[in-house]
């Protein structure tokens, strides 16, 4: 979203590193992600795209070895400073995973969940309320409206994946990371997600780790590129995927390594 | 004698094993192509020389003894004795033969002794050279018949099947015999005693049964109101429910801190010391029960002024539930472990604490199977012997008193059982009677547990 012509700037990284144990995974990433925008991260298995990800909510403080350094800058606000409440930081983004991970709940309770935690309803009918459209949202309502109270488990994959997407959106995150939401999926319900993900976009900042360069083509306005921990290049979509600057980019592109 | 000819038999084995795998080598030196492995040629031979030997030597243990027996007993035929006397000249006669014999030795004894002896040694002899003669000829059989193509790969698998379920009916026999055993007594228990007064009864005092005079006819009625299980039932079920107070909470949130909170290096070491519980034998416990946790409660209460017995309830629950520990704290690590790692991601990524997590996520994700491993603690607090004997007293008291002493239904069977019994009994089969309640309450929450842990599998694979 541009005003006044000029490109809104979401998140913010510098310099980030990140280490596994004594090994390092990430290098020097610098890395702007602009405001209301689909941001695609492609590059072959093991480059460090989801390890970035993953640093954009903090996630890598689950995994004990793992060292995040650098800045990663949200609304002013440095994410890896000690300051940092992760629970408030992971209220505002929010995350969907590779396999569709539903709670072993009813589907109200999973969109519920986060609501509950971050006590953002007061009644019954607020919790309602945010249930629907966070449904709604994620383009399930209609087809789960009348078993709210069935086990989220029982939906197929592609409805676990966008319950997926309304519980992250239930708590109405600024920022959505997506590590390939689509890879366990078959096309047609590939083509929902992509579909939801260009509707997401209105509200939300988008990033997405995808193996699959032509989703990246789809659904995308920036993309960059990492190979063997580093940011090869990023800017627009249209770009990357038509003039790439880096030789490597165009190689991964065309199909002739990765 | 028995153990040089099996020796024997054994190398005799490896010998056409050898055979077996030397013949198949010459059939592939001569370009042909084998239909099995070598070493299955080897295989077949030795199983070829292992049956005959197993069949002869299980149908000599079986007809040996009765051929010698009647050999020696059809001396005494026509001269009018009953069958108990024969036994017992038959008796009397293996006796002498091992030198045994204490009693007054008559010239037919001492003939017969003899003559025993030398039958035996015959039959030893000749069991010898019949199954040394089978095997070399069933083995040369099978040596001459193998050829490149003949087939021993399957004959060999189907064997090792046949020992494999051979063993795995051992035991599901051994499990048939003893339900058995215990349900013919248990059938002539009730014979005695009422069914309802066994179940309803509030007084046991099965030592009133000793008072009888095993000359006097058995009267049931004076055997009523002393088989009244309600109170050790009761016992039972109070100490495991003291002892699951203790284990439940302990454990499982031992379970929980193992799985979730613990670095890698603490779990590696804490886990095994939780487990070394596990190992301790329930006689140790037994004693730390009567010898130490019982009279320090004993001395508290007096301090705080209560009437505290020092054999109680409590003592042996409590000391029962540590035991029961490491059963519920490692099943419900591995259970809570188990529940994948999407779960514990997801629900962070909402922003989740990891309490939070643990409560709403993991641990109704885990429920089943910490439902399962609970049943089975309970199983064994059902079960548990050593310690009760020791430690809560030998009286059926029915109370619900803790700092009184009460007992159990393994306590009692051991005090039934402990010392001279006479079999048809009422008190001995009482044992029985209480051992079969054990085995159905056991058996329900085992079949109820192994239930809710498969339906908790089925979810995640």
């Amino acid at each position: 979203m541009k005003k006044n012509g000029v490109k809104m700037i979401k998140i913010n990284s510098k310099n980030v590193d990140v280490f596994y144990g004594k090994k390092q995974a990430l290098f020097n990433i610098n890395l702007d992600i602009e405001e209301n925008q689909v941001t695609a991260l492609i590059g072959p298995s093991g480059c460090g795209k989801s390890t970035f990800l993953r640093c954009l909510n903090r996630m890598n403080d689950v995994i004990d070895i793992c060292r995040v350094k650098g800045q990663i800058i949200i609304n002013d606000f440095d994410i890896n400073d000690k300051s940092c409440d992760v629970v408030r930081l992971r209220e505002k983004i929010g995350m969907v995973f590779q396999k569709p991970n539903p709670f072993p709940k009813t589907i109200y309770e999973n969109i519920s969940y986060g609501p509950t935690i971050h006590g953002m309803a007061q009644s019954k009918n607020e919790m309602d309320e945010i249930v629907e459209t966070s449904l709604k949202k994620a383009a399930l309502w209609e087809e789960v409206k009348d078993r709210l109270h069935e086990p989220g488990t029982g939906l197929s994959g592609g409805q676990q994946q966008r319950l997926c997407i309304a519980r992250a959106i239930s708590v109405k995150p600024e920022v959505i990371l997506m590590d390939e939401p689509c890879s366990a999926l078959d096309p047609i319900a590939t083509a929902q997600i992509e579909e939801l993900i260009d509707e997401l976009k209105k509200d939300h900042t988008i990033i997405i780790v995808t193996h699959s360069m032509a989703q990246a083509a789809r659904v995308s306005q920036n993309t960059g590129f990492f190979h063997l921990g580093e940011l090869i290049e990023h800017g627009s979509t249209d770009k990357i995927f038509k003039n790439p600057e880096n030789k490597k980019t165009q190689d991964y592109i065309t199909g002739r390594f990765g | 004698m028995n153990l040089i000819l099996f020796i024997f038999i054994v190398l005799l084995g490896f010998t056409s094993y050898y055979f077996g795998r030397r013949k198949a080598y010459t059939i592939q030196s001569t370009n042909k192509r084998l239909t099995a492995l070598p070493q299955f040629y080897g295989y077949y031979l030795a199983i070829w020389c292992a049956i005959p030997a197993f069949i002869i030597f299980s149908l000599w243990a079986i007809f040996e003894p009765t051929i010698v027996k009647l050999l020696i007993l059809s001396d005494y035929s026509n001269q009018g004795y009953l069958d108990d006397e024969l036994n017992l000249i038959y008796e009397k006669t293996k006796a002498l033969s091992r030198g045994q014999f204490t009693g007054e030795i008559t010239p037919f004894i001492e003939a017969s002794a003899e003559k025993y002896l030398s039958l035996r040694s015959i039959a030893q002899s000749s069991k010898a050279v019949i199954v040394l003669s089978i095997i070399i000829a069933s083995v040369a059989y099978a040596y001459k018949k193998i050829s490149s193509n003949s087939r021993t790969r399957e004959p060999v698998e189907k064997f090792l099947k046949a020992v494999l379920f051979t063993a795995s009916l051992a035991a599901i026999l051994t499990t048939v015999g003893i339900v058995f055993s215990l349900i013919f007594q248990t059938i002539d228990f009730f014979k005695v005693i009422p069914l309802f007064d066994f179940v309803f009864g509030t007084h046991w005092y099965p030592a009133k049964a000793f008072v009888r005079d095993s000359s006097e006819a058995l009267d049931p009625t004076m055997y009523s109101d002393t088989f009244g299980a309600v109170p050790i039932f009761a016992g039972t079920f109070f100490i495991a429910f003291i002892a699951m107070c203790v284990a439940i909470p302990i454990g499982l949130m031992s379970g929980i801190y193992l799985a979730e909170y613990a670095s890698v290096k603490v779990r590696q070491y804490a886990k095994p010391l939780i487990e070394i519980l596990a190992g301790i034998p329930t006689v140790v416990y037994g004693f730390f029960a009567a010898l130490t946790v019982g009279p320090f409660l004993k001395e508290i209460g007096n301090s705080m002024g209560l009437d505290v017995s020092a054999e109680s309830a409590l003592a042996a629950g409590g000391v029962m539930g540590i035991m029961i520990i490491p059963f519920i704290s490692s099943l419900s690590d591995d259970v809570i472990t188990s529940v994948p790692q999407s779960l514990r991601d997801g629900s962070y990524a909402m922003g989740a604490t990891k309490s939070e997590t643990i409560k709403k996520v993991i641990f109704p994700a885990a429920l089943p199977g910490i439902v399962g491993s609970i049943l089975l603690g309970v199983s064994r607090a059902i079960g548990e012997t050593m310690i009760v004997v020791m430690a809560s007293g030998l009286a059926a008291n029915l109370t619900l008193n803790p700092l009184e002493s009460t007992s159990t239904i393994t306590a009692q069977i051991v005090v039934i059982l402990i010392g001279d019994q006479a079999f048809g009994d009422p008190k001995t089969q009482a044992a029985f009677a209480l051992g079969m309640s054990l085995f159905l309450v056991t058996l329900c929450l085992n079949i109820v547990a192994l239930r809710v842990v498969k339906k908790y599998r089925e979810k995640y694979e």
